[in-house]
């Protein structure tokens, strides 16, 4: 089975932001929540670079080791879901999360947060596939259907990749052996346990 | 020798040459004749090595969104799921076992003299109220909050994900509205007592002999004894510590960042589980440890033996303050 | 137990100390900012239930049941020209995919690209047509503001005559639309028509075709993955056209190239670059003459190709020796050695390509930077071969097109001109009299001159009447599609607005000129029409590389909108001409049927080459993407097999001939039927020059030993008409229909016909049969004899803080260009003697951000961008920032040379802009001299992002050829607020 995971070029993304305003149309997610965000280190700088970063799908993801309820699950994909109706907002998974994937909506009441909203990689939830429940929580279901993130589908220069993680990180090698270099698949250490070697 | 004249000359010419050269450089600060930003990246790994946490820029207003990665969430994971559970095991399950231990070799500290019958107030209705506010909402907290930290392992598994979730859901509420009630039970509690608390040499005897708690004579004492003092100051300094974070924890991200909320987290997760194993302490002395104990907080009145041998120079102050023998006392403040 | 007073402070103090920030405190203002929720009319997320992400309503997923329709059409934020892949369910837009066909995006979008279904949700969108009442916003029925409008604008005619009213278009309409809307205002009688072009790329297409025939992108996005050295002087693609990063990025890891780019910033698309050179804003053409320096003084020009297609190399050579490394270093700061190194590698690390954009374009040289970028190109051999060329970002969707269909004061569709010959030609296509058309203008000589940029249009309502070379001011502006903020001299701009007998804004949304209209104090006759966005539309529009991509109606117009094509059929129908007009276009309930117009611009097109793209054809691309390769653009297989993708124009010949397309402009490698070409014979065959001695000699301008690839001539050649048929016995070639078509276009001297006069495109056919291009064969000019500056002089900005400079580089004197006078060189004489670089030092620059577009209202009304980029600011380097207090994030007021011209709004301090520097987005608007405007707009339909606009701080000078104005530099101060 694939293990689907996401990789980030950082040599090619010039913070374009398409990423991100995909996720927001393909699950029309509200104001306030970020699923998917895009950094920029040394902005304004020579070795200025910009890395876009949501959740990495984990292996031993910290967040569901944390939950109090333990309302995280790991599909057969690797996908790293969570359910909306078990959470409890208590924000523990972000304080695990080494890539602040974890969103809440502000529900008033002082710092208090709704349920935990993140990045699904476009592989919905615990409800039935593609029915409209499942939208109204957790937003397009692609892997359903066959299709790979959008985020990474509509991408301006092919600088995020995502999907069978083998498949990626070839891609990526050979993307640094034909131009002569590469900052790293940023994140990978700390989410996967794993480098890629260039 | 002309020679020589001719180079020097030469040499200097070409120093003045140079020397104007110099200055006629533009006064415009000079650019780099070379700059190449590819070459420049900055790369993840020296990043991580150097600052330990990567962070940039972003445009949207969610400051911590422009911490791109920080690997010490694990570090704070293996805390909460690892290190917290065994300090709390050691020191809640350790100081029961000990408690245990205690009461079955020694038993209940009781009434030498037995009970006389005539009363003494010990606690006014405000004091009461202060203790049960703190003392109630304390236990509502701890074990809300122990909830969080063992529930899933000890609870869930019986319970059911939906209906432990909705427990859990209504535990975080309460843990966070009566932590309003905790924090005011705490200070009221201070300010009533903190005169009464304030070490004194009869505490320095107090604890030489261990109180009187492993044979030998109880020390006489004024209103709180030594152990009572101690029990006082870690609650008061417990009880700051976990409202202090509490409420960070309470206001996430209100000019903290990432890892002064995990330092919270830990901070108040560690003084709670500490603070809960010395309460039992005090659960214990206050209800089976000690006879005649409880009723102190119960309706305000102790035995009047018990006064004596528990708290000699208090008993012999609030008699010098003209309390009628025999009759329970009214409150004089 | 009593409690003392300063206890229970001490408490609250406490409690107050844990609920804020340590600095500052919390106020509840930043605290629903962090929330996001104090944007004005977004929906409280507090009203949804927790596990919700959104509220249910129409929209994804498809309901039971119900089908899923796939339509495609091209995004409308930039001219790459990326295909928008839309499925929809019960008229409903549910979802975008990833348009994976497409041989120039390949699925690929950017910010915008990726939330144009949130266009057509429409929460912020006009619903309904407003009119302005005593000050406030009230709701009118479209015939009633039809009928208001057109009777106001037919008495503003009356009394003040045709060019009273301004008619400003858009490069937002597709081809049929602008091309419609350049018809009507010929049919009204004025050429004050315009749109975007004029402040966007008017000084490349001026500059480009006065020096070598075309002033459009010579190569394609994708062709640039074939260079091996690119320089980007004065553009950021990386923010303004992102996906072609994905071809200039690609390209440059697949060929090793060096990527060079030469801004005052460190941008984006620097941070990518193997070389980033820093100049001084203003100053390109020391640079580039710098860089022809170096290139003369060690013998790297391409000599053969100089000879044979270049025209007054030796002329330019002077100027070229003048800029020295000191001169240059001392005028534009670039060091010497860098400035070698990069001539170096774009001489001799061939094919080598020049990309531009604002940068080069928005200054008053303008004209004269692109033409010294075509100079550079020139002399190094690197226009004509793939990986080369002037490629030209445009701005758009479909700017391109509009520029080609004539939206634009100086000409009639398709760059014939104004002359009476140009006016005639479209009488003939449009088979409407020509004596009728004249009538409607208030003189021939009117007819005949060109029009007043839209840059200018406050000063062509305010300045004495006298000033303005027409009947009178201009008195009614009728905007379909054009923002107000994106134009220098807002505050003057003002004074315009309020002096407006009337405003009529036709867009889908109110637009800052809604909102500043009502801030300068008008109280009516300001009009607002919803018309709907071009995923409402269908309709053909123009990529930068010359591309036509045919977009469908994805979903019908939402509310009361209405298509362009529409609005500008009732006002023809109010006017009375709408017989005339859409004699041979067929209308359906009031819409002009588009592929009708498209197909009259075929008709009348030969001059650009638009004449083969029909309909049918264009359709065939959409539909059979997937057989066109992305590096070479053609399709090898299918329907379409060996067309370039959108039949790039030139498009030679009708339909029939089914001409390829030339992807790659000027291209002798290849036959012309292959969409090869060369240098356009524009300028004349020959032309005197006078010799130092006082003899005069004749120089061809013709092409010597260059051709395209089978040429049957094998040498430069004029242009074709019948006449040089007959010559080159060429003419028997001519089908009797096609001579018959020759003879009715001109009976009296039917030799006289050109490849562009002739209506049956037979002389095209049969040039092309011979493997000619149509359009001569000629050298391209160095000395562009004609335009103000025939060789490119630097000239300081009209306000510059090296007032050392002006003396020995000042601006063109004083003079009368396009019915206005252009008092440029006076301006910069008053800002030198009041002495406004000292109290004004800052070099101020303006520039793009990649979530908003142009002025910026309708992508600021976009949720899902307004949320990325929710303040304007200023860049200010940190020197600067800490000479004056600045803090990152703080507010500053931001002063201008003008009108005491004063902005608020927050600081970013950087290292991005060098010292001496800052630059402001022109996105934002919405806010006046620190005043919130929100409450200007109808309700319901103020953008959620508003922000001070970087034009209420830009100041007053015009490039002379086209009257572009200079957002790009001028000067500032800064202070804390």
């Amino acid at each position: 089975m694939a293990r689907m995971k996401f990789l980030c070029d950082a040599d090619r993304c010039i913070e374009c932001n398409a990423c991100v305003t995909a996720c927001k149309n393909e699950h029309e997610v509200p104001w306030g929540i970020n699923r998917r965000r895009v950094v920029t280190l040394n902005d304004g700088k020579p070795g200025e670079r910009s890395v876009s970063m949501a959740c990495m799908h984990c292996t031993d993801a910290p967040c569901a080791a944390v939950c109090p309820v333990n309302c995280f699950y790991t599909t057969a994909d690797a996908v790293v879901l969570h359910s909306k109706d078990l959470c409890i907002g208590c924000g523990y998974c972000f304080y695990a999360c080494p890539f602040g994937a974890p969103q809440y909506p502000k529900i008033g009441n002082f710092g208090s947060r709704g349920k935990m909203d993140k990045c699904t990689f476009c592989a919905g939830g615990p409800e039935t596939d593609n029915s409209r429940e499942e939208y109204e929580k957790y937003g397009a279901n692609r892997l359903a259907e066959g299709k790979l993130p959008l985020c990474a589908e509509m991408c301006s220069t092919k600088s995020l990749l995502a999907g069978d993680g083998d498949v990626i990180a070839q891609i990526y090698k050979e993307r640094v052996a034909r131009r002569g270099y590469g900052s790293g698949a940023w994140g990978w250490q700390t989410a996967y346990r794993e480098s890629i070697a260039t | 020798m002309t020679k020589i004249f001719v180079e020097m000359r030469l040499v200097a010419g070409a120093l003045a040459i140079a020397f104007v050269m110099a200055m006629a450089i533009p006064a415009v600060a000079q650019q780099p004749s070379s700059v190449n930003p590819n070459a420049a990246a900055v790369k993840e790994q020296q990043l991580l090595q150097q600052f330990k946490m990567i962070q940039g820029l972003g445009t949207i207003p969610d400051v911590k969104s422009y911490v791109l990665e920080h690997p010490a969430g694990r570090e704070w994971r293996e805390y909460r799921m690892v290190t917290l559970k065994w300090i709390a095991g050691i020191a809640i399950l350790g100081i029961l076992a000990l408690l245990t231990l205690y009461y079955v070799t020694h038993g209940a500290m009781p009434i030498k003299a037995g009970r006389s019958g005539r009363k003494i107030q010990r606690f006014n209705a405000f004091e009461r109220f202060v203790h049960w506010l703190t003392g109630v909402t304390f236990v509502i907290l701890g074990l809300t909050g122990l909830n969080i930290t063992f529930g899933r392992s000890l609870i869930l598994p019986w319970m059911g994900p939906s209906t432990f979730s909705e427990w859990t859901e209504w535990g975080k509420f309460v843990h966070n509205y009566i932590s309003f009630a905790f924090t005011i039970g705490v200070v009221l509690m201070f300010f009533l007592w903190v005169g009464r608390n304030l070490p004194t040499k009869a505490d320095v005897e107090w604890f030489k002999t261990g109180g009187g708690m492993f044979g030998g004579e109880e020390p006489p004492a004024h209103k709180f004894n030594g152990g009572e003092k101690l029990i006082f100051w870690l609650s008061m300094f417990g009880g700051a510590g976990i409202a202090v974070t509490g409420f960070v924890l309470l206001f996430p991200f209100y000019g903290t960042n990432i890892t002064s909320m995990e330092l919270a987290q830990v901070a108040h997760s560690t003084i709670a589980v500490l603070y809960i194993a010395a309460m039992f302490v005090h659960f214990y002395m206050g209800t089976i440890g000690v006879e005649g104990a409880f009723e102190a907080m119960n309706d305000g009145t102790v035995d009047v033996n018990w006064a004596k041998e528990r708290h000699l120079l208090w008993y012999e102050e609030e008699m010098r303050e003209g309390a009628a023998q025999g009759a329970v006392q009214q409150p004089a403040e | 137990m009593l409690i003392k007073r300063t206890d229970r402070q001490a408490r609250s103090g406490l409690l107050a100390a844990l609920t804020s920030q340590s600095n500052g405190g919390l106020d509840r203002r930043s605290f629903l900012r962090r929330s996001g929720l104090t944007v004005g009319g977004l929906a409280t997320l507090g009203a949804l239930p927790l596990a919700s992400v959104r509220q249910a309503k129409a929209g994804p997923p498809p309901a039971e049941g119900a089908g899923v329709t796939i339509r495609k059409s091209i995004c409308t934020h930039c001219s790459v020209g990326c295909t928008v892949t839309a499925e929809v369910s019960n008229g409903v837009w549910i979802g975008q995919e990833p348009s994976w066909d497409s041989p120039i995006n390949r699925g690929s979008h950017c910010a915008k690209g990726a939330a144009v279904r949130e266009l057509v949700m429409g929460e912020r969108r006009l619903k309904y047509p407003m009119k302005l009442v005593n000050g406030e916003w009230t709701r009118v029925k479209w015939d009633e503001a039809i009928n208001e409008i057109g009777d106001k604008l037919m008495a503003i005619r009356e009394k003040s005559g045709s060019d009273s009213v301004y008619w400003l278009g858009s490069a937002k309409m597709t081809n049929e639309g602008s091309y419609l809307f350049r018809k009507f205002g010929a049919y009204w009688g004025t050429n004050n028509t315009d749109h975007q072009a004029r402040i966007c790329h008017s000084t490349t297409v001026t500059g480009v075709a006065n020096t070598w025939g075309y002033g459009a992108m010579t190569n394609s996005y994708t062709d640039i993955r074939n260079s091996k050295t690119q320089i980007i002087m004065g553009g950021n693609p990386a923010e303004a056209h992102p996906v072609s990063l994905q071809h200039l990025i690609e390209g440059a890891e697949m060929q090793k190239a060096n990527v060079i780019v030469i801004d005052p910033r460190l941008t984006r698309t620097a941070a990518h670059a193997t070389e980033y050179v820093r100049l001084r804003p203003g100053t390109d053409i020391p640079v580039l003459y710098g860089m022809m320096w170096h290139i003369i003084k060690n013998g790297w020009e391409d000599k053969e190709f100089i000879r044979q297609r270049v025209y007054g190399f030796e002329d330019a050579r002077k100027e070229m020796e003048k800029w020295n490394p000191q001169e240059v270093e001392r005028v534009s700061g670039v060091p010497g050695a860098q400035l070698e190194r990069v001539a170096k590698m774009f001489a001799t690390e061939k094919p080598s390509t020049l990309i531009w954009c604002m940068g080069q374009t928005q200054h008053t040289v303008g004209t004269a930077n692109v033409r010294a970028s075509c100079m550079l190109l020139l002399l190094t051999g690197n226009v004509g071969a793939p990986g080369t060329g002037a490629n030209i970002f445009r701005g758009h969707d479909n700017v391109q097109g509009a520029t080609d269909v004539g939206l634009d004061v100086v000409t009639l569709p398709f760059y014939y001109g104004l002359a009476e010959g140009a006016w005639k030609h479209w009488s003939r296509v449009w088979e409407t009299d020509y004596e009728w058309l004249k009538s409607r203008f208030d003189a021939k000589q009117v007819m005949e001159t060109p029009g007043i940029p839209l840059t200018r249009w406050f000063d062509a309502v305010l300045l004495p009447k006298d000033q303005v070379a027409q009947k009178d001011n201009v008195k009614a502006m009728f905007v379909q599609g054009h923002a107000s903020n994106s134009i220098t001299r807002i505050p003057e701009s003002m004074n315009g607005l309020q002096k407006l007998e009337l405003l009529v804004v036709a867009d889908p949304h109110p637009t800052t000129w809604a909102s500043l209209a009502v801030q300068a104090g008008r109280k009516d006759s300001v009009y607002l029409l919803p018309v709907a966005t071009q995923f409402e539309c269908k309709g053909s529009r123009v990529a930068s590389n010359r591309a036509l991509q045919w977009g469908e109606q994805i979903v019908k117009p939402i509310f009361e909108s209405k298509d362009d094509l529409e609005v500008i059929y009732l006002f023809a129908k109010k006017f009375g001409f709408e017989d005339k007009m859409f004699k041979n276009i067929k209308v359906e309930n009031n819409l002009p049927i588009a592929e009708d117009v498209l197909r009259e611009m075929n008709r009348g097109s030969w001059s650009t080459g638009y004449c083969g793209q029909s309909p049918e054809r264009l359709k065939l691309h959409m539909a059979n993407q997937k057989d066109f390769d992305m590096r070479t653009q053609r399709a090898s297989t299918g329907p379409c097999k060996g067309d370039y993708y959108g039949l790039p124009w030139p498009c030679w010949g009708s339909p029939e001939v089914k001409h390829p397309g030339t992807p790659l402009l000027y291209n002798t490698n290849l036959h012309v039927m292959d969409g090869g070409g060369c240098f356009r014979a524009r300028f004349g065959v020959e032309r005197e020059e006078k010799r130092p001695d006082g003899s005069t000699v004749k120089i061809s301008l013709l092409a010597d030993g260059s051709y395209s690839k089978d040429s049957e001539i094998k040498d430069g050649y004029p242009e074709f008409t019948l006449a040089v048929l007959k010559k080159l016995g060429w003419d028997t070639d001519l089908t009797e229909a096609e001579l018959a078509v020759i003879n009715k276009v001109n009976p009296a001297t039917p030799d006289a016909v050109s490849w562009s006069l002739d209506l049956s495109g037979g002389i095209q056919r049969v040039a092309l049969k011979h493997g000619c291009v149509p359009y001569g064969n000629a050298k391209a000019r160095m000395n562009a004899f004609g335009l103000p500056d025939p060789i490119p002089v630097h000239r300081e900005p009209i306000y510059t803080p090296r007032v050392d400079l002006i003396s020995k580089y000042p601006t063109l004197a004083d003079a009368k260009q396009f019915r206005m006078p252009n008092i440029g060189f006076t301006v910069q004489k008053v800002a030198v003697d009041k002495g406004i670089a000292k109290e004004f030092p800052l070099i101020l620059s303006s520039g793009r951000l990649v979530e908003y577009e142009g002025g910026g209202e309708e992508t600021r009304s976009n949720k899902w961008l307004a949320e990325i980029q929710q303040d304007m600011f200023i860049e200010i380097n940190s020197a600067d920032a800490a000479e004056r207090g600045v803090k990152d994030g703080a507010w500053v007021w931001v002063t201008g040379p003008e009108n005491n011209s004063k902005a608020k709004m927050k600081a970013l301090v950087t290292e991005r802009v060098g010292k001496g520097v800052a630059w402001m987005p022109f996105h934002f608007g919405g806010w006046f001299e620190g005043d919130d405007l929100r409450s200007r707009y109808p309700q319901g339909t103020d953008p959620y992002v508003l922000g001070e606009s970087a034009n209420t701080i830009t100041s007053y000078g015009y490039d002379p050829a086209t009257g572009m104005q200079e957002p790009k530099v001028t000067l500032c101060q800064i202070r804390a607020a």
